[in-house]
């Protein structure tokens, strides 16, 4: 089979699996729904697989390979195809966007299973998966731009999944509406990309890019900016972050899917994918690294107080999400993509290991509340660390390679870059920190009653509530099911696990400095006229790069050890001392109070203001007269009928005398 | 004075006229007779079927009819295509409407069918008279059916507004026909353009004061802000399936008629209307999404996405260009499925709840009512511009046209616009899939022995019932409404998906202008 063939296919199984879920539901009793969902990602990353296979028997320069279906839209100038593009970056995304999600569907299989929408749920995650592939092999904007819309509409209703909870609801909306304004940008970017080079096509677009702009040319600058628009929104990055924490609200494997591995990389694939955009506009490139940089620095700090379990890997995400848009900014466009892998893995696995702890705590969130675990629950407790040594990027582990080479790149390329190196290894400090504050809350430290519950073997379970307001649960169908699963009792969430776990320890050893550069040479064809993706730091100065990082993770795990495990209690007097500050971080940096004025409550006044005054007086009329409302029923209507229609031919004459008055002036 | 010539008559290229002609003889007839009641509707269905199927035999035809009074080609064939579409659909729907059985099917059939026979003539005048007859023929009957629930006075009150406006409408347009009229001296098409090209005449008072009342008088029928404030009411009082056809019928012919009027008549003054138009239909997006945002009635909700959608599709005038008659005539093939699906569904439901056509009539319908809750998903979702649906494509196309137009600052308001309105199209699919379905209305049990005799009175005000409300709907009449709003989601998706056959059919109709 040729490779656009497994292309097509890669696409085909999730979307029939989502369908065959959606429309036979009520034919498939148990688990079996979960199955062929899991089924179906599995199958699309075989296909991945085959499309690699056959990508990597070409010679390296001829790996971009377009195949197009049908017409999807041609008319006059137009011409849309619904082709795919399948080249190293796409196939790098597919697999690391199927694979990961095979096994958080194989996860979910159990960690769902008493859920009532068990069926409804793996429908949408099919989906979701499908949207996200779409998006990523999409050879033109167009596609592009439905696999973007899909995968925003798909994380909404993932995210308010549980509907009965006003807090999931919320959440969900918050999420569309800041991914609508992503949408905006993205929109607008393709709509001036057309008007400029007169075509949707990807390849089209990069090949004419470098010809009809200049470089920093104020358009070019411009169209990049609004993509970046659309990409801050997807990836959660300042000013655009708010809906990530709150997304939690999402079952548990949601967020290891939609907010761990795949919908918040996706706008780092944008930026990467249109590198020859960004590599002309470099104020843009250079405005991507900076909010790269200010929300993980953001991002670390709030995680460093937050107590909500999901909520401090949410942040953990933006934070490493940041790094990768800084990669991507900067022009580290392996060392990104490589940390875009590894990370998948390591987040997956922490989410998934969050999961099961949640699961023994009967669904509350709070570390607070969490600790020695270490003798009930052996296998989470081990995975979890491995996922907080892996953030913390503690040496060996595949963070340690991956962080480390985007801020060798930063340091190489020297001058103003040099901030970013830098202010990437404060972040790398505060992450090694709040990574163990979560491995050490939670594994070690005197066993809470749950934990002591579950070393007698009993799961505890408590009334369902709601872990963000203390609201009682609809148990009909918005909660999280009426047992609760460990990784200890259930197979699949076991198997995932540790395949997640052995990913997180070694898969930075693909790409180690002077030993082998897998991804870097593979990814190769995707970037051949780039610049800066031949510029790399010399053996010597990532070494330099990586011992710099091995010293500071160690640092700030050692922190987090002295601060949790001899002296607990510490963290609490820390907390008093520096109230102001430990309220500042726990408030987010008042970013939700902030938008909250200046955009929310205006949006909201003006909605009001459209609703009430606008349709009355605007709309509906002019005048509804004040004697009207003294009269009878019937009499109201009467007098309100006459008063509108005149409102209404006022207005009509108004219009005409605007209308007429233009044209006299335009024709004089 | 010369001797009258009589006109060389094209009965083939007449022949949609003629039938439509015939069949509102024939449906009236019905009612002399006791005949069952689906006799009326069914006749009505055969006589728009007959019609559709000489629409397609003359396609591809283009040459001048009635001494060039009309014009014979696929640009006003395609709406008249749409026409007859949201017809039949109407005429399934009043199946289950009593306005339509208390007016009786017969008489209800023929004033549609007169309405559909002025789209007819309205898409393919070019010229003045002829223009005006189609548009008045068109909107003549609509004023009675949106009277015809006689037994409700939000429906009277309806119709009423609407004639009263709608005089006023015409009675611009007239005027500045008349004005067109007194400049160029002709009331042809071509000859208008002849004149008004000669050079001078452009830029005279008369021509374009007589160019602004036309504008006012064809954005009153298009519900183009700000001479919309009729719609919101009208859709709301008239029966849902006037409402549906209204909104989608009309816009269909008189865009067409619009786009006619002012690429090939006014077409020396482009440079001049152009602007002028472009302002409408930045307004129209503006007014619209502003006045739908927080609208609990569906119809009411849908006249004021109608407007903003009219606003979308103005833009395809605007550029005055192929590529955006092409836009248009997709645009108004999708809008047509898109808005159908939904009115289906809400002619449907309000008969079934106590909530009218209020948002929450639709609550819990995904989960008990699958059939209803699709459509109504696929079509808010198409109509909000989504990926994957007909409308996706036709914004895509329209806002192509803008950016080959040089307006693509039109294209920016069109994409704000499209994302502001997912606001209130995702509300409306919130109430479907996230809310529970309500409590079924109890019916008062009988008085149990010892009870007090008052049994609780907990009647809310209803309006007079009449007979046919009553009457229980057959099964048979309400699958073929849902059939009807299945229909219409299923095309929209296909040709969301598969936009190739539209695409080529409204590519045959835009170019047949020659612009």
């Amino acid at each position: 089979m040729e490779a656009t063939e497994y292309g097509w296919l890669i696409l085909a199984f999730p979307l029939a699996g989502s369908m065959l879920i959606a429309l036979g539901w009520k034919l498939l009793p148990g688990r079996s729904a979960g199955w062929i969902g899991t089924l179906a990602i599995g199958l699309s990353f075989a296909a991945s697989l085959g499309a690699l296979f056959q990508l990597l028997d070409l010679p390296a320069d001829e790996r971009q390979l377009t195949h197009s279906l049908y017409d999807y839209a041609s008319a006059g100038g137009l011409e849309i195809e619904m082709n795919i593009l399948l080249d190293p970056l796409s196939v790098f995304m597919c697999l690391v966007v199927s694979g990961i999600s095979t096994l958080i569907h194989l996860y979910s299989v159990s960690y769902m299973t008493s859920d009532v929408g068990f069926r409804r749920f793996f429908s949408y995650l099919n989906f979701f998966v499908f949207s996200m592939l779409l998006l990523v092999l999409a050879g033109n904007l167009v596609l592009l731009i439905v696999g973007w819309a899909f995968v925003g509409f798909a994380s909404y209703a993932l995210i308010s999944y549980w509907y009965r909870r006003s807090t999931a609801t919320e959440a969900g909306m918050k999420a569309f509406v800041i991914n609508v304004v992503g949408d905006i940008g993205l929109v607008l970017a393709a709509l001036f990309l057309f008007r400029e080079l007169g075509t949707f096509d990807l390849l089209g677009i990069f090949e004419a890019a470098p010809e009809e702009f200049s470089t920093n040319e104020g358009v070019a600058v411009a169209i990049g900016l609004l993509l970046l628009v659309g990409a801050f929104a997807k990836s959660a990055q300042v000013p655009f972050h708010t809906w990530l924490p709150d997304a939690m609200e999402g079952p548990t494997p949601v967020s290891a899917l939609i907010h761990a591995a795949t919908m918040v990389t996706a706008g780092v694939y944008l930026i990467g994918r249109f590198y020859p955009v960004f590599e002309i506009a470099l104020t843009a490139a250079d405005v991507a690294a900076i909010i790269g940089l200010v929300t993980l620095l953001l991002a670390a700090t709030i995680a460093l107080v937050v107590t909500d379990l999901k909520r401090i890997i949410a942040y953990s995400t933006m934070s490493q999400i940041g790094y990768m848009i800084m990669g991507v900014g900067i022009g580290a466009y392996s060392a990104a993509f490589f940390h875009l892998m590894t990370h998948a893995f390591f987040k997956a696995l922490l989410f998934m290991a969050a999961g099961s702890v949640i699961g023994a705590m009967a669904n509350r969130q709070n570390i607070d509340l969490m600790g020695g675990f270490r003798a009930a629950m052996p296998f989470t407790c081990a995975t979890l660390l491995i996922g907080a040594a892996a953030l913390a990027a503690f040496p060996g582990t595949s963070g340690f390679f991956s962080k480390d080479e985007i801020l060798a790149f930063a340091e190489h390329r020297g001058g103003f870059y040099w901030v970013f190196a830098i202010g990437g290894y404060i972040g790398a400090l505060m992450t090694a920190f709040y990574a163990f504050r979560i491995g050490f809350r939670v594994a070690f430290g005197e066993p809470v009653p749950e934990a002591r519950e579950l070393e007698q073997g009993h799961i505890h379970h408590a009334e369902p509530k709601n872990p963000a307001t203390g609201e009682k649960e609809d148990t009909d169908v918005g909660f999280p099911g009426s047992s609760h699963q460990i990784a200890e009792r259930e197979w699949p969430m076991k198997i995932a696990m540790s395949v997640l776990a052995f990913g997180a320890i070694f898969a930075g050893l693909v790409q180690v400095p002077g030993l082998d550069a897998v991804v870097e040479h593979f990814l190769e064809g995707s970037f051949e006229d780039s610049a800066l993706y031949g510029e790399l730091p010399s053996d010597a100065a990532e070494w330099r790069g990586l011992g710099i990082g091995a010293i500071i993770s160690l640092f700030g795990i050692g922190i987090a050890a002295q601060l949790y495990l001899r002296r607990p209690g510490t963290t609490a007097r820390l907390q008093q001392q520096l109230a102001g500050l430990h309220s500042f971080l726990s408030h987010k940096w008042y970013f939700d109070e902030l938008i909250d004025a200046l955009i929310v409550r205006p949006a909201l006044g003006f909605g009001r203001w459209a609703n009430t005054t606008f349709e009355r007086y605007v709309v509906q009329g002019l005048v509804v007269g004040a004697e009207g409302t003294a009269k009878g029923a019937s009499a109201l209507v009467r007098g309100a009928q006459s008063g509108y229609l005149r409102s209404y031919a006022l207005l009509l004459l108004v219009g005409f005398a605007g209308l007429g008055l233009y044209f006299l002036v335009a024709g004089s | 004075m010369s001797d009258f010539a009589a006109p060389t008559i094209d009965y083939a290229g007449l022949s949609p006229v003629i039938a439509l002609t015939a069949g509102i003889c024939l449906v009236l007839l019905v009612g002399l007779f006791r005949l069952p009641h689906w006799v009326a509707p069914a006749k009505t269905l055969g006589v728009l079927a007959v019609t559709a199927g000489l629409c397609i035999w003359q396609w591809g035809e283009n040459e001048d009819l009635v001494e060039s009074a009309l014009r014979l080609d696929e640009l006003g064939l395609a709406a008249s295509l749409i026409a007859i579409f949201a017809a039949a659909v109407t005429t399934i729907l009043a199946m289950r409407e009593p306005a339509a059985e208390d007016a009786g099917q017969g008489a209800f059939g023929a004033l549609l069918l007169g309405s559909v026979l002025g789209m007819v003539l309205l898409a393919q005048a070019q010229n003045l008279l002829s223009f005006f007859i189609g548009l008045e023929l068109l909107s003549i009957p609509l004023y009675v059916m949106c009277a015809s629930a006689i037994r409700r006075e939000r429906s009277l009150e309806s119709g009423l507004k609407y004639l009263v406006i709608g005089s006023v409408g015409s009675a611009t347009l007239l005027y500045g026909f008349a004005l067109l009229y007194g400049a160029s001296g002709s009331t042809d098409f071509g000859e208008i353009a002849a004149a008004l090209g000669e050079g001078g005449q452009a830029d005279d008072t008369l021509v374009l004061i007589g160019t602004a009342m036309v504008a006012v008088g064809l954005a009153f029928k298009l519900s183009l802000a700000p001479f919309h404030q009729w719609t919101p009411d009208v859709y709301q009082g008239a029966p849902t399936p006037v409402t549906a056809f209204m909104a989608v019928a009309t816009k269909a012919a008189a865009f067409i008629a619009l786009a006619r009027l002012f690429e090939v008549a006014l077409g020396p003054l482009t440079d001049d209307w152009q602007p002028a138009l472009a302002a409408l239909a930045l307004i129209s997006i503006v007014v619209g999404n502003i006045g739908a945002l927080g609208q609990d009635s569906l119809k009411r909700l849908l006249g004021y996405s109608g407007i903003a959608q009219a606003g979308y599709m103005l833009a395809g005038v605007v550029v005055a260009n192929e590529t955006g008659l092409e836009a248009l005539v997709f645009y108004l093939a999708a809008y047509c499925l898109m808005n159908l699906a939904i009115f289906v569904v809400v002619v449907v439901r309000e008969r079934e709840t106590e909530h009218g056509d209020d948002i929450s009539a639709l609550e819990g319908i995904g989960r008990s009512r699958p059939a209803l809750a699709w459509p109504v998903t696929i079509g808010m979702l198409a109509l909000a511009g989504l990926p994957g649906t007909s409308g996706f494509i036709g914004k895509l196309f329209l806002i192509e046209a803008t950016v080959e137009g040089d307006y693509t600052w039109l294209g920016v308001a069109i994409v704000i616009g499209t994302m502001v309105s997912l606001a209130y199209y995702l509300r409306v699919l919130a109430a479907v899939w996230m809310r529970p379905e309500p409590e079924p209305v109890q019916t008062p049990l009988p008085a149990i022995a010892g009870a007090s005799p008052q049994a609780p009175a907990t009647e809310g005000p209803r309006v007079t019932p009449s007979p046919a409300s009553e009457r229980p709907l057959g099964a048979g009449r309400c699958v073929l409404v849902v059939g009807a709003g299945v229909v219409c989601a299923v095309a929209t998706v296909a040709f969301g998906v598969y936009p190739d056959p539209l695409v080529d059919w409204a590519t045959d109709a835009g170019s047949s202008l020659s612009l």
